[in-house]
């Protein structure tokens, strides 16, 4: 494994269902995906998450590799290690060489796990660029800027209010590491059509700044799905899917990501069958059904097989181990193994 | 703490009245469940009074089958909910007066402890095991559920109905004038046919339309008139989450409890007594359902699909209106949607998957086989029929009007 290797993953925090994605009739929104991407990655088509379905909580286990047991709308660390803290701690990297960035109901906790095992200050850095914009609308003098629709937050319960950001860097000092002034980023923001896309705009100014190591992004627009307008889920699947080609046009065009970067793309979980009578369909994911736990992956890069497919089932607590195994660092609590195709 | 084995007469005391009658009367069977299963029996058994003919009966039914059984097979019923370890914490709450926050409870409880689908199995099985012993019901008439889609949306490139056709029959050259019509006319005629409590519905996206005025026998439902009980919905939400309690803010859980605990009243929803049960309803519909509240498109497929499970209608006449337009959740909470610029083709969108789980709801029902199903994208010459005496999978270009379909559906 070269040194200085690379690993992006970006997971869908809002669960997607293969009907509107991978299966036959979803094929038609993601078009970057079956085009662009499928042909340079390996495709793995069953990917089971078999923990707690709520977005916070799962992918807290995502960046566990233990299947995490938390209340999702609590504000607290995962319990187990995180693949931060693996991967700083195994591969002693500097604390600007991992990063979150991540929708802001309630995932500022992700970055470093509460346990015990690690000691503070092994984990990522969390951005969460709602509340960055958030705290530079509070600066600028032209609100009501427009922009609210950027700070669009949890869908899962509609009244639930984020936890306050207590680990957060500060707000400042981290516009201030991004180079970002209020008034840029405001102007920016201005040009972007949803919170993903806020996202992946920060994404871009951390590459550009401090072009991590290991970087973590979670999209969440599809999760507009849990108030029950179709439209809206597939808008966000679309988005998504745009999303996905543009990280990897970001991957492909800086020097320091080029042909050195893996990527790996995969949605927490998926939503609720059609046909699961204590279900709504796609609205949900609140029965456990085998296509609300079932979903994909996708990985690409230098060292991996291009336009391969593979049908064997993997467990969502497999990708610790694995990114473990390909930017060797040991993962001793995760619980899953290995992905052997991807190394 | 008690367990059901202790369970008295005495232990209903705060039920309303008929739901206490229920109880007692039920109490032998009642005390030989397991936990898990006895919370879910009484959070029904609690609204027994507010229930529909239709529900009250399905659990009488079940409770005296299970009070007939033996004992051997009542206990293998029984052994996949008892072998699910509880732990004291839920042992301990009231599951006999608040079994709904039970139910809340024990759910999250499932899931941290990687339980639930032990526990989705051992409902599953439970499920199936009644519908195998329980003979079902015989309905006086197919079901019919008719459905228009497309209010006021222009013409469309979108496919349509793709998800029904396998099912049905296409037609794609349907005289659009007068149709509205036809399907009220068929909705009223039905009710006065086949008289039955809550038996016949009509659930509107916007304002109900004239001709539904007065049928008898028609139970009428709209988005338009429970707005403004949504919107005292979010005040009184607003207020209670944001209540401190402790020097933090109250939970989601205290906050989905609360919310379960809503009445009309609170909602503002006037009414008299006989149609009461219509009310509470309404209440569940707007307080259980996600969006719902916000998006019209939400509110009818939600409302049809709990219309169509706890209801059982002979008839359900469900018609979508546009939704507004996506905004912050912020924004969409605060401002009335009647009022907002509009969505017609993402409402088209939305709408056309509601067709469709609308469907499949009816499809759950007894007498499935012989149900019809239509869907009108109205005002257009495009419908989509499922009945026994059309073929499945076809399309006709047939020049026809909404009557001779229906006449082709019987």
């Amino acid at each position: 494994v070269p040194r200085n290797q690379k690993t992006v993953v970006v997971t869908f925090g809002g669960g997607a269902r293969d009907e509107e994605t991978f299966a036959p009739e979803g094929q038609e929104n993601i078009p970057h995906l079956m085009k662009e991407l499928i042909p340079q990655s390996t495709f793995f088509t069953q990917v089971v998450n078999r923990g707690i379905l709520g977005h916070y909580v799962a992918t807290a286990s995502l960046a566990t590799g233990v299947y995490e047991r938390f209340d999702n709308f609590a504000d607290v660390a995962p319990e187990n290690p995180t693949v931060f803290e693996y991967f700083r701690r195994g591969l002693g990297r500097p604390v600007n060489d991992a990063w979150v960035i991540a929708p802001s109901n309630g995932f500022n906790r992700m970055g470093q796990s509460g346990g015990g095992a690690f000691a503070p200050g092994f984990g990522a850095r969390v951005v969460l660029p709602k509340h960055l914009l958030a705290a530079a609308l509070g600066k600028t003098s032209n609100n009501p800027s427009g922009l609210e629709f950027l700070l669009q937050d949890n869908y899962e319960d509609i009244l639930f209010t984020p936890p306050s950001v207590q680990n957060e860097i500060q707000l400042s000092k981290l516009a201030e590491m991004l180079h970002l002034s209020a008034v840029d980023f405001t102007h920016h923001a201005q040009t972007l059509s949803s919170a993903d896309e806020l996202s992946a705009y920060v994404m871009r100014q951390l590459m550009r700044q401090f072009a991590p190591s290991l970087l973590w992004i979670t999209l969440h627009d599809m999760d507009v799905a849990h108030t029950g307008a179709y439209s809206l889920y597939l808008e966000g699947i679309r988005r998504t899917d745009r999303l996905c080609a543009e990280i990897w046009q970001m991957i492909e065009s800086d020097p320091e990501y080029k042909g050195r970067t893996t990527m790996l793309i995969l949605p927490d979980f998926g939503r609720d069958s059609d046909f699961s009578p204590s279900g709504n369909g796609f609205q949900h994911h609140r029965t456990g059904d085998p296509l609300s736990r079932t979903t994909w992956m996708m990985a690409m890069g230098p060292h991996i097989r291009q336009n391969t497919t593979v049908d064997r089932a993997l467990d969502s607590v497999d990708l610790v181990p694995t990114l473990g195994a390909m930017m060797n660092f040991p993962t001793p609590s995760a619980k899953g193994r290995p992905i052997v195709e991807v190394l | 703490l008690i367990a059901p084995a202790e369970l008295r007469a005495e232990s209903f005391v705060r039920y309303p009245p008929q739901a206490r009658s229920f109880a007692v009367a039920n109490l032998p069977v009642l005390q030989r469940m397991p936990l898990i299963l006895i919370a879910l029996i009484l959070r029904q058994a609690i609204q027994y009074d507010w229930c529909f003919p239709a529900e009250r009966g399905q659990l009488s039914r079940q409770l005296d089958l299970m009070g007939r059984m033996d004992v051997a097979l009542f206990d293998a019923l029984m052994a996949p909910f008892s072998a699910i370890q509880l732990s004291s914490e839920l042992r301990a709450l009231d599951w006999v007066n608040q079994p709904q926050h039970f139910s809340e409870q024990l759910t999250a409880y499932l899931w941290s402890q990687h339980q639930i689908d032990r526990y989705h199995e051992a409902a599953e099985g439970y499920q199936q095991s009644l519908q195998k012993t329980l003979a079902e019901k015989p309905v006086v008439t197919p079901r019919w559920t008719l459905v228009t889609v497309g209010q006021g949306a222009p013409k469309t490139e979108l496919p349509m109905f793709r998800r029904l056709l396998p099912h049905a029959t296409l037609f794609t050259n349907v005289d659009p004038a007068g149709g509205l019509e036809v399907l009220l006319a068929e909705i009223g005629s039905r009710a006065r046919q086949y008289s039955l409590e809550y038996g016949h519905w009509y659930i509107e996206g916007g304002e109900p339309h004239a001709d539904s005025n007065g049928v008898p026998g028609l139970t009428v439902m709209s988005y338009a008139s429970l707005v403004p009980a949504t919107k005292r919905e979010f005040t009184l939400l607003n207020q209670f989450a944001n209540r401190t309690d402790g020097g933090g803010k109250v939970g989601v859980e205290a906050v989905s409890s609360y919310v379960a605990g809503l009445n009309p009243d609170d909602l503002g929803l006037k009414g008299t007594s006989a149609d009461e049960v219509l009310r509470h309803f309404e209440v569940n519909v707007l307080t259980q359902g996600a969006g719902c509240q916000i998006y019209s498109t939400t509110f009818v497929q939600w409302a049809s699909r709990e219309c169509l499970h706890r209801a059982q209608p002979l008839t359900l006449f469900a018609r979508f209106a546009t939704r507004q337009k996506s905004a912050p959740m912020e924004q969409l909470l605060a401002r009335d949607p009647l009022q907002q610029p509009q969505d017609p083709e993402g409402s088209l969108t939305d709408a056309d998957m509601g067709a469709y789980y609308t469907w499949i709801n009816q499809s759950r029902l007894a007498g499935a086989e012989q149900s019809r199903f239509l869907v009108w994208f109205e005002g257009h010459s495009v419908v989509c029929a499922v009945s026994p005496t059309l073929p499945r999978g076809t399309t006709s270009m047939a020049s026809a009007n909404m009557q001779q379909v229906l006449e082709w559906m019987r």
